[in-house]
Parts: C-alpha cells; sequence; structure tokens
C-alpha cells in the first residue's frame, strides 16, 4: 500500500517535471543555483555579480538558441535587439518617470515589433542575408545612439534608475535566474508543440518542410520575433541592473559572446548554454581579472573554443552529456539525470 | 553593328545597375560642382582599396560558398607587415637617402604584405575550412560564416594581445608634394595607391579570363560538381582562391598604411564597407565589385560631406536595406543560385 503511494506521488512529481520540461538533475541544479550566493566562495558580492552576468549570458543563450538551433538563422544583431529594448526601457523611466518593471515589459514588446519588422524583410531570403542584416542593423542603431545625444547622451552613457533600491546584488540575481527558467520553460514549451516541430523541420531541411505544407516564412517570422521580445526583455534587466547604458552595448563582439555560449553549451538544445554559462562566464572573468596584464587573452579563448567546438564537435556539451552522461548503468542515477524511468 | 552596340548599352542603362552607375556618377558631378572636386577624388581613391577588398571577399563567397566575416582581419594583417617591414627600411632611408630603396620600399612592404596575406589566407583554408568541410557539409555558409566570426574574434584580440592597441601608422610612403588635380590637392601617396590598386584589379582580371587557373577557380565557381568531373583539382582552387582573397585584402590593408594605422580593429570598417559593396552588387559578383566599391565610398563621401560624420554606417545600411527589400540578388544580379530559398 505504501509503495504504491510513493509510486503515485513519484508519478505526479514526474509530470509536473515533464510539464515543466526539467529533468531530476535539473530541478537539482536549479535548486544549488538559487543557494549558490550562500555557499562560501560564491557569497562575496562580486562573485554574485559574476553570476547574475552569468545568468544574463545564460538567458540570453537560450533566446539565441532558439533562433539559431531552430530555424537555422543567425541573429547576428542580438545585443541590437537587447540594446534597443534596454534604451527604450530606461529613456522612458528617465524621461517619463515610469517604473522600470513597465518600462522592461513595453522595452521587450518594442524589441519585439522591431524584430517583427526585420524578420518580415529579410526571413523570406536565405539565411545569410539575416545575419548581414541584422548585423547592419546593429551597426546602424549603434551609429543612431551615438548620434542622438540630445535623447540617448551619446558615449557619455544613459544613466538609468535601479529596479531595487539596495545595493546588494541578491535579489538581482533572483530575479534573473528566475527569469532564466521562465524563459527555458516557456521556449521549451513552444518548441515542444506543433509550431516547434515546424521549426526543426524548416531548420533540418526547408524542401521537405515546405512539401509537407508549413510556411517558412511564417514559422521564421514568430520564432524570430519571440527570440527578439526576449532579447528586449533581458536588455531591460541590463539597464536597470548595471544603471548605465553605452552604444557600445549594441555591438557584434558581444553578441560574439552569447554565440559562442549557446555554440559551447549545444546547439539547438536550449538548455545546454544556459548550463554551460555558469562554468565559462566565471572561469572567463577569473582569467580576465587574474591576468590583466595580457589583456584580451578570454576573447581569444572564446574564438578558438567556438571555432573547435564547430568542427571538431559540432553537438557541443548537450550532445557530449546525451552521448557520454546521460544514460550510466545505475538506474537511480540514469533516473536522475535523464528522467527516463524503466518500464 | 554599331546601332545594335548602343543598343545594348542602353538596355543596361534601363536595367537596376545601369540606373544606380548613371546616378551615381550624375551625383558625383553634382556634388563635385557643389562642394568642390575634391569629394570625387576621395571618392575614387577609398572606392578603388575599397574594390580590392569587395573584390576579395566576392572571390571567396562566389569559389568557396564562405560568407566571410574575417576579411577585415587580413587588411589588418597587411597594414601590419606593411608597417613593420617599411618602417625600418625608412629609417635606413633616413641615414642614406638617394638610394635606389627610396622608390622602391613602400612596394617591398606591399608586396611583404600579400605574402604574408597569402599564407594567413592559405592556413585558414588548412586550418579550419578545410577541416569543417571533412566534417560537415549541412548548412555550409551559416557554420562557415560562424567560423570566420570565431576568426576575426582570435585575430583582433591575438594583434592586441601580440603587439598592444597602440596606433602603428606611417606618415607617409613617397612623400612630396601634392599633384593639382581639378583643383583639389591630392597627395602623390594617395595617386600611386589608387594606381597600384586599379593594376592589381587589371592583372587579377588578366588572371581570372586568360589563365587555364583563373578558368578552373571560374569553373569550381559556377559548379563544383561539373569541375570535379573534368579533372579540376578541387582542393588545389579553394586553397588558392582562399590566399589570392586574403592577398588582395591585405594588399589594400597595406597601400593605405599611411590613411590607417594599424590596431587591433582596423578591420571592421573595411570590412562592413566590403559587405556593403557585395551586398549592393549580389552576392559573389566578382565582376561588378569594382564598380561597387566606387558606389559605396561615394555613398560615404556624401554622407559624411552631408550629414556629417558618425551617419556613415547609418546611412548606407538604410540603403542597403531598401536595396535587399527591392532586389535582394543585388543591383547586377548575382550568379549565385538561391538568394531567394523559399
Amino acid at each position: 500500500m505504501k509503495t504504491n503511494d510513493s509510486n503515485m506521488e513519484s508519478g505526479l512529481a514526474d509530470r509536473i517535471m515533464d510539464r515543466l520540461c526539467l529533468t531530476p538533475a535539473a530541478v537539482a541544479g536549479i535548486i544549488l543555483l538559487f543557494v549558490i550566493p550562500f555557499i562560501p566562495p560564491f557569497n562575496q558580492q562580486y562573485m554574485i555579480r559574476w553570476l547574475v552576468a552569468a545568468a544574463l549570458i545564460g538567458a540570453n543563450a537560450i533566446a539565441f538558441d532558439f533562433t539559431i538551433g531552430f530555424i537555422n538563422i543567425v541573429n547576428f544583431g542580438y545585443y541590437a535587439f537587447l540594446g534597443f529594448g534596454g534604451y527604450t526601457s530606461a529613456i522612458l523611466a528617465v524621461n517619463l518617470g515610469l517604473s522600470p518593471w513597465i518600462g522592461m515589459i513595453i522595452g521587450a514588446l518594442f524589441s519585439g515589433v522591431l524584430g517583427l519588422l526585420t524578420g518580415l524583410l529579410t526571413l523570406r531570403l536565405r539565411g545569410i542575408f539575416a545575419a548581414c542584416m541584422t548585423w547592419f542593423l546593429g551597426l546602424a542603431m549603434m551609429g543612431l545612439i551615438t548620434k542622438m545625444v540630445w535623447l540617448t547622451r551619446g558615449p557619455l552613457g544613459l544613466r538609468c534608475p535601479q529596479l531595487f533600491e539596495t545595493s546588494s546584488n541578491l535579489p538581482y540575481y533572483y530575479l534573473i535566474l528566475s527569469l532564466l527558467i521562465v524563459i527555458y520553460i516557456s521556449t521549451k514549451w513552444v518548441t515542444r508543440s506543433n509550431m516547434g516541430l515546424a521549426f526543426k523541420a524548416i531548420g533540418q531541411n526547408m524542401e521537405a518542410a515546405r512539401t509537407s505544407g508549413i510556411n517558412p516564412v511564417f514559422y521564421r517570422i514568430v520564432n524570430f520575433t519571440l527570440s527578439c521580445t526576449i532579447a528586449g526583455l533581458l536588455g531591460g534587466f541590463y539597464a536597470h541592473y548595471y544603471g548605465v547604458l553605452t552604444p557600445e552595448l549594441l555591438h557584434t563582439t558581444k553578441t560574439v559572446e552569447v554565440l559562442a555560449v549557446a555554440y559551447i553549451g549545444g546547439r539547438g538544445s536550449l538548455w545546454g548554454g544556459a548550463f554551460i554559462a555558469f562554468p565559462f562566464i566565471i572561469t572567463m572573468e577569473l582569467i580576465r581579472s587574474s591576468l590583466s596584464e595580457l589583456p584580451g587573452l578570454n576573447l581569444i579563448i572564446y574564438g578558438l573554443m567556438l571555432m573547435l567546438v564547430m568542427i571538431y564537435y559540432p553537438g557541443g556539451f548537450a550532445e557530449f552529456f546525451n552521448t557520454y552522461l546521460a544514460k550510466p548503468k545505475n538506474r537511480f542515477l540514469r533516473y536522475f539525470l535523464s528522467g527516463i524511468k524503466d518500464s | 553593328m554599331t546601332e545594335s552596340k548602343t543598343g545594348t548599352v542602353i538596355v543596361w542603362m534601363k536595367s537596376a545597375g545601369g540606373i544606380t552607375v548613371t546616378l551615381s556618377i550624375l551625383i558625383a558631378i553634382i556634388a563635385g560642382i557643389d562642394s568642390g572636386p575634391y569629394i570625387i577624388v576621395n571618392t575614387i581613391v577609398t572606392g578603388g582599396m575599397l574594390a580590392l577588398v569587395a573584390l576579395g571577399l566576392a572571390l571567396i563567397f562566389g569559389v568557396m560558398n564562405i560568407p566571410m566575416f574575417a576579411h577585415g582581419e587580413f587588411f589588418m594583417i597587411g597594414s601590419l607587415t606593411a608597417y613593420y617591414i617599411f618602417t625600418p627600411l625608412a629609417e635606413y632611408l633616413n641615414t642614406s637617402p638617394n638610394s635606389l630603396l627610396a622608390a622602391t620600399a613602400p612596394l617591398i612592404a606591399i608586396l611583404g604584405a600579400m605574402i604574408v596575406g597569402a599564407v594567413a589566407g592559405l592556413l585558414c583554408e588548412l586550418l579550419i575550412f578545410s577541416q569543417l568541410r571533412k566534417r560537415s557539409r549541412e548548412n555550409w555558409v551559416m557554420n562557415s560564416f560562424l567560423l570566420t566570426v570565431g576568426l576575426s574574434v582570435v585575430l583582433i584580440n591575438a594583434h592586441q594581445l601580440l603587439f598592444g592597441t597602440e596606433f602603428k601608422g606611417i606618415v607617409r610612403y613617397w612623400g612630396g608634394r601634392p599633384t593639382e588635380i581639378m583643383g583639389a590637392f591630392v597627395s602623390r601617396d594617395r595617386i600611386l595607391v589608387f594606381v597600384l590598386a586599379m593594376v592589381v584589379v587589371g592583372v587579377f582580371w588578366l588572371f581570372m579570363k586568360y589563365t587555364s587557373t583563373g578558368r578552373a577557380i571560374r569553373a569550381v565557381s559556377q559548379d563544383q560538381t561539373g569541375a570535379l568531373m573534368v579533372g579540376i583539382n578541387i582542393n588545389g582552387i579553394l586553397l588558392l582562391t582562399m590566399a589570392l582573397g586574403c592577398a588582395l585584402s591585405a594588399i589594400a590593408g597595406a597601400g593605405l598604411l599611411f590613411l590607417y594605422p594599424s590596431y587591433p580593429a582596423v578591420g571592421l570598417e573595411p570590412l562592413y564597407l566590403a559587405w556593403f559593396v557585395v551586398i549592393l552588387v549580389g552576392l559573389g559578383n566578382t565582376a561588378f565589385a569594382l564598380v561597387g566599391g566606387f558606389i559605396v565610398a561615394l555613398i560615404k563621401a556624401l554622407t559624411v560631406e552631408y550629414i556629417g560624420a558618425g551617419w556613415d554606417f547609418v546611412i548606407p545600411s538604410l540603403l542597403i536595406t531598401v536595396v535587399l527589400v527591392f532586389k535582394p540578388s543585388g543591383l547586377f544580379g548575382s550568379e549565385v543560385r538561391g538568394v531567394l530559398d523559399l
């Protein structure tokens, strides 16, 4: 009787986890991330700052991977959309005194609309055109923001109000972590639905997808708009966390960072980038702060890692995990890592 | 005979490309009258160099299907090499001015840059692109594009790490009194460098048109499988193309050293502009890259003159957007199939 009961319970837990697209290991990881700011080496304020940066990159990597891993379009101006959302939110807060919370949402909507317009223009063309166009868009917007000093204060940087009235980084960490989880679950839901199936079909074989009656332009635009909306939301967080925005934010090097994390994490997995962002960004920050006499070394590592992963192991960490780690002999471990129970 | 020739010219004038070229020339003349002929001179000098960079970019895309994002870094490699070759030579010249070196030192520097650029291109092809080609041909364009992104980041930061961020530039190559052309004073360096660029373009054109290797390159760009069947060594051609494209970019970097001192991110601006050119004329269209170079240089010169510095990315980007919306295959049409992959 008792065993039956526990089976029922675990069945419910499984169903909830399945609904949330999480495995037991992922739940454990999330709990670890929630308590990590209290574990000694990480309870310093600068460490929490790094954790926030890592979570932000991780969330960006999910949104980025949502486009590149599924419909095979590189949004090379990703940070232009992020910066657009951030600037919108910051300008609303500074000039109209709007609450940053509402501003973030409006920024997200603005970025989404911009993404929709860009998508309408470019996504009917070959993927490389979309990459170039978003890249040029980023350049043009960077130029515009630098020049529109009366609105954005140009290169001087736009100061914007913070989200929380505290100097601690902890509330920001929990906010971005929650955002990360919400973004992960919602994108995962979309990719699990029929629409996600269409995305994958388009990304893998355009001809076959069109033959099965999928309108590639429509699905590409939906996907792109969604990704840009998330970028805008995270841009709002960026603005109101760091408190200052400069046109440099829209530069492509930032996008390359997200691109590298998304690829190393595993293209098309969504969770890979979010997972790998934490160890990766913290290692990078350590390298940057300890080897400050060698500027640019961390970026060289970024570039090399990106190239090596792309050539020799295109699946990234997610594929490594799925082939070697996810299915150990031990039944309990296997359930823990992959969420699959033996029948 | 002459009538049919004028007929084809008129037909061409009515096409998008013809309209653009005619309009550009007209606008250039009007701007030249309005605010001085230096606009035209500037356009022609920067356009020549831009054409070199864009030519390499178009060649690599047309033959190898690689949208090269790291092309500006070969510009940077070229300018860096030229700096390190030319500076010691210039110091030697200060002690013994009237030697034969005075006229040839810049040429030696540019030649050295060309060789280093070509070798760098070879290494990239051997170490990176051929490795990817061996392993996967799926989504080749997108994957190779991302690879070049990584390459660009590595090269920029390697420059910063090894040579520092300071500007490594020279004041002049040949020097001498500026020459007066149409009322504008143009330094001799600019004229000679422009002549050099045109000579390089001419040699390149002759090479592509009349040598068997050039024919093989064109064959590969049209149909790789077909080229393989008639016994062309594809890998060799790809290596050569990469070396050629990168060498062209390095020559441009070395030639413009007196205008653009070498620093880590020096290649970004030529890269953007070269991409504008390539999209404007149609991806992979080598023949019109030259024309496109002048058009983009004109747009940039006009923007700086009439709207102000700092807008020179905004306006060209908007124009390119318009081109992409109405003529995605570029103004002069493109031989690369499937612009609309839908």
